[in-house]
C-alpha cells in the first residue's frame, strides 16, 4: 500500500470519527485488553494487526505505546487449557472491550461471555457464537486472495508465459485457509482457466524451512509465482523466491495479511514480493473500540470484505505496474457491486469446476 | 542432627545454616528469594514490584488488591492449574529416585491426554463410571508409553534420555493422527466430550465460585500419596530407590535394575497420563488435535527438582509453579511482562540445585561441617521423607 493510500485511509477515518458537529469523545473513555494465545503480538500476522488496530485507536504508534498499560495492553496465555480462566480474569477487571484473536478462542469465549453480560467482546475470525456481547469479525479472505490471484496471473500474461503454473502453501489445513486458496485459484484461472495448479499444507504456521523447500521444488519444476497463507511458514517461500529472482530467475512470492513487500526487498527498489493479500483486522478492531464508545456496539457477525476495506491487495511494487493495478481494481469494483462471484468452500468451487480434484484444502 | 552445637558466633551464618537444614525449610526460602528476585526483575523492566506482588496474593487467595474485592474463584483456578503440574513433576521424580532421566513426560501426558480423550468419545456415558474408565485408559496409555521406554533401556541397553525424547515426538503425532481420524473431527479439535466423562465436581465448583477445581486436584494429592507409599513402605520402593543411588550394588543384592527400571517408568508414565486426563477432561469439553506441545511434561522436569523429587515436596512445588502460572496473566495485566513468571521459576530451580553449596556455605562460616545434602535424586530417608 502507497503512502498515498494510507494518507487517504487515515484521512478518511478521522473524517468518519470526527465528522459533524460536536467532537467526538476521548478515546481514552474506553479501556481494552487484546488476548493472543502464546505467540503474542510478535506473529507478524493477525494478532499483530489486531494490535495496529488499538493503536490507530488511541493514536499510539507500535514503536511507541503510550498508553499501553493504562488503557489498553495485550495478554498472552500459554496453553490452551488456561484460555477459560485467563479470560475469566481479564472480564474480572471490567475493560471496556476485551479482545481475542483467533478462531480457537471460540469455545472459551462461548463459556465465559454468558457469565458477564455487561463485558463487551470482539472475537477474530468466528462468526459462529451467539450473544448480545459478543461482537464477531469475519473476513471475506477469498475475495482479497481472487485480487492477488488475478494480479499474479496478470503478471505471467504480461511477461508472455504461455501455460504458467501456480502454486499455494497453507498452514494447517481447515476451512480459513482454504477461502485463501479458493480465493487465490479462481483469481489466476479468471485468465488462465488451464493453468496448472500444485498445493501444500505445513501443518504449521512457524516452519519456514518446510515452505522454503517447497517452493524450491516448485520454482525449479516451472511455477511461476506461489501464495503463501501460513504465518511465519510463508517467509520461507519469500526467502526462497528472493535467492532465485537475485539470480536472474522470473519467479515471484505472494505476501498474505500485511503487505510484506519489505521481506521481499533483494536488491535495490526490487521485492520478490509481488503483491500481498492484505487482511485488515486493525480495522475490525479499531472499529469495535470505536462502536463502544459511541454506544453502537452490536453483538453480532461483522463481515469485512472488498466492499468495505476489509480484504484488498498490496501495490507497494512498482512492478505491479499501472495496467495491473487498474485491472485488479476493476475486479475488485465488481467483486463489490455482484457481477464477479468468489465462492469460498472448496466442496462449491469444485462442483462449479472452478477448482481442480485433488487439492489438500478442507472445508471444516 | 543436633544444630545446638554450632556457637552463635556469626549470627545471620546461624541463620544461613538453620534455613538449609531441612529441605523444606531451604524449599520456602528459597522460593521466597525467586519471588524477591523477581520483584527486582520486574522494576528493572519497567513494571512495578508491587503489582507482582499483588498479582500473586490474588492468584493465591482471591484478593484484588486494586480494587479492593474478593474472588474465591481465585483459588479454585490455582489449584486447578497446579493438577497437571504436579503430577507431571511427580512422573519426572518417581523416575529420577530410580537413577532414571525422564525427560518424556510430555510424551505420556500426550499418551494420557489422547486415550483419555478417545475413551470421552466411544465409551457408554454411563455417569461416574465413564470417568473412571477414561481416567484408567490415560494412566494405562501413559504407562505404556513410560514402560516403553524402560523396555528399551532393559532389553537394548537404549538410553532413557534419547527414547524418552524421541517418543515425545512420536506421541505428539500419533495422536495428531489417530484424533483427526475420529469422525466429525476437524483440523483442530473433535466433537464434543460427553459430560459424564468429565472430571467436574459440582460441589467444588459451587464452592469455590464457579472454577475450573474438580476431581483431577484430588487425584492428583492421591498421587502424592502414592508416590511416598510406594517409595518409602514397599519392597519395590526399596529396590528402586536402591537401584537409583548404585545400581551395581543393588544388582549384587539381587535386584534386577532392568525390571525395577521398567516399574519405575511405568509409574511414572502413569502419573503423566493421569496429568494428561486431568487436562483433557478437565479443562476442555470437547478432545483436541494437539498443535502444539502443552509444555506440562517440560515444566514438570523444573517442579520435580524443585520438589527434591519427593512426593510432599513435588505436591508444594506444583503448587508454587501454579501459582506463578495462574498469575501471569494478572500480572501482565499489571504491565509486568509475561516472561516474568518464567524468570521467577527459573531463579529459583537454580537457587534449589545450589542447596548443596549453601549448605556447605552455612557450615563453613558456623564454623562446623554441614552440608544439606540435595539433589534431585536424594539419598533415602534423608530430609523429611517422601
Amino acid at each position: 500500500m502507497t503512502i498515498r493510500t494510507i494518507c487517504v485511509f487515515a484521512a478518511l477515518m478521522t473524517i468518519a470519527s470526527c465528522g459533524g458537529p460536536g467532537k467526538a469523545d476521548d478515546p481514552s473513555d474506553v479501556t481494552s485488553r487484546l488476548m493472543t494465545d502464546a505467540t503474542g503480538i510478535d506473529d507478524e500476522s493477525f494478532s499483530a494487526a489486531g494490535w495496529k488496530g488499538m493503536l490507530a485507536y488511541y493514536g499510539d504508534s507500535w514503536d511507541n505505546p503510550e498508553g499501553k498499560g493504562r488503557l489498553y495492553d495485550w495478554i498472552t496465555v500459554p496453553s490452551h487449557d488456561l484460555f477459560v480462566p485467563s479470560l475469566k480474569q481479564v472480564s474480572d477487571q471490567g475493560y471496556g472491550l476485551v479482545i481475542v484473536s483467533g478462531f480457537m478462542w471460540d469455545t472459551a469465549l462461548a463459556e465465559v461471555a454468558p457469565l458477564y453480560p455487561g463485558q463487551k467482546y470482539l472475537i477474530i475470525d468466528v462468526k459462529w457464537l451467539d450473544g448480545p456481547n459478543i461482537m464477531q469479525a469475519s473476513f471475506a479472505e477469498h475475495e482479497g486472495s481472487y485480487l492477488v490471484g488475478l494480479a499474479a496471473a496478470l503478471k505471467a500474461r504480461a511477461d508472455g508465459i504461455a501455460t504458467p503454473r501456480f502454486g499455494f502453501i497453507g498452514g494447517v489445513p481447515g476451512r480459513v485457509i482454504t477461502r485463501f486458496e479458493m480465493g487465490w485459484i479462481q483469481g489466476i484461472r479468471s485468465v488462465y482457466p488451464d493453468a496448472g495448479f500444485v498445493d501444500y499444507y505445513a501443518n504449521a504456521w512457524n516452519k519456514p524451512e518446510l515452505a522454503k523447500a517447497q517452493a524450491r521444488a516448485w520454482y525449479d519444476s516451472g511455477v511461476y509465482a506461489i501464495f503463501s497463507a501460513a504465518g511465519a511458514t510463508g517467509n520461507g517461500t519469500i526467502a526462497q523466491a528472493k535467492e532465485y529472482r537475485l539470480s536472474g530467475r522470473n519467479v515471484w512470492a505472494v505476501g498474505v495479511d500485511g503487505d510484506q513487500h519489505r521481506a521481499g526487498v533483494y536488491a535495490d527498489g526490487k521485492s520478490a514480493v509481488l503483491t500481498s493479500m492484505l487482511k485488515r483486522v486493525d480495522r475490525a478492531t479499531e472499529y469495535a473500540l470505536r462502536s463502544v464508545r459511541d454506544g453502537s456496539f452490536e453483538g453480532r457477525v461483522y463481515e469485512f470484505g472488498a466492499a468495505n476495506g476489509g480484504v484488498d491487495f498490496a501495490v507497494s511494487n512498482p512492478e505491479l505496474g499501472d495496467a495491473i493495478v487498474a485491472a485488479v481494481n476493476a475486479a475488485k469494483a465488481g467483486i463489490i457491486d455482484g457481477s464477479v462471484v468468489v465462492v469460498p468452500g472448496y466442496a462449491e468451487a469444485k462442483s462449479l469446476g472452478l477448482a481442480p480434484d485433488g487439492l489438500m484444502a478442507r472445508d471444516d | 542432627m543436633d544444630r545446638r552445637a554450632v556457637p552463635a558466633k556469626i549470627g545471620w551464618a546461624v541463620f544461613l545454616e538453620r534455613l538449609t537444614a531441612t529441605d523444606a525449610r531451604l524449599g520456602v526460602a528459597v522460593a521466597g528469594l525467586g519471588l524477591l528476585a523477581g520483584g527486582l526483575v520486574a522494576a528493572l523492566a519497567g513494571g512495578s514490584p508491587l503489582g507482582l506482588f499483588r498479582a500473586l496474593l490474588q492468584a493465591a487467595t482471591g484478593w484484588d488488591a486494586a480494587r479492593q474485592v474478593w474472588n474465591i474463584r481465585y483459588v479454585g483456578e490455582w489449584l486447578a492449574v497446579a493438577t497437571p503440574l504436579i503430577l507431571t513433576g511427580l512422573s519426572m521424580g518417581f523416575a529420577a529416585r530410580a537413577g532414571l532421566f525422564n525427560i518424556g513426560a510430555e510424551g505420556q501426558y500426550i499418551a494420557g491426554l489422547t486415550a483419555a480423550q478417545f475413551a470421552a468419545l466411544y465409551l457408554p456415558p454411563v455417569p461416574v463410571l465413564h470417568a473412571f474408565l477414561c481416567v484408567a485408559a490415560a494412566l494405562a496409555a501413559g504407562a505404556v508409553w513410560g514402560g516403553l521406554a524402560g523396555w528399551l533401556k532393559a532389553r537394548f541397553g537404549a538410553s532413557e534420555v534419547v527414547a524418552t525424547i524421541m517418543l515425545n515426538y512420536l506421541a505428539f503425532y500419533l495422536s495428531r493422527w489417530l484424533t483427526q481420524a475420529i469422525p466429525g473431527a476437524t483440523t483442530y479439535r473433535t466433537p464434543a466430550i460427553p459430560a459424564s466423562a468429565q472430571l467436574d465436581a459440582g460441589f467444588l465448583k459451587t464452592l469455590s465460585g464457579g472454577s475450573n477445581l474438580g476431581w483431577g486436584f484430588f487425584a492428583a494429592l492421591g498421587a502424592a500419596l502414592l508416590f511416598w507409599w510406594l517409595l518409602e513402605r514397599t519392597r519395590m520402593g526399596y529396590a528402586l530407590r536402591a537401584s537409583g543411588l548404585n545400581p551395581d550394588a543393588a544388582m549384587a543384592g539381587g535386584i534386577n535394575p532392568g525390571r525395577v527400571g521398567i516399574f519405575a517408568m511405568c509409574l511414572a508414565g502413569a502419573f503423566a497420563g493421569l496429568a494428561g486426563a486431568s487436562v483433557a477432561l478437565g479443562s476442555f469439553n470437547h478432545g483436541r488435535v494437539l498443535s502444539e506441545f502443552d509444555n506440562y511434561g517440560f515444566m514438570g522436569i523444573a517442579v520435580a527438582l524443585a520438589g527434591g523429587a519427593r512426593g510432599f515436596g513435588v505436591a508444594a512445588a506444583g503448587l508454587f509453579f501454579g501459582l506463578l502460572a495462574s498469575a501471569q496473566t494478572l500480572m501482565q495485566g499489571q504491565g509486568i511482562p509475561r516472561e516474568l513468571a518464567v524468570i521467577v521459576s527459573g531463579i529459583v530451580v537454580i537457587l534449589l540445585s545450589m542447596k548443596a553449596g549453601l549448605g556447605a556455605l552455612a557450615g563453613r562460616l558456623g564454623g562446623s561441617a554441614v552440608g544439606a545434602p540435595c539433589d534431585a535424586r536424594p539419598e533415602p530417608g534423608e530430609g523429611n521423607g517422601g
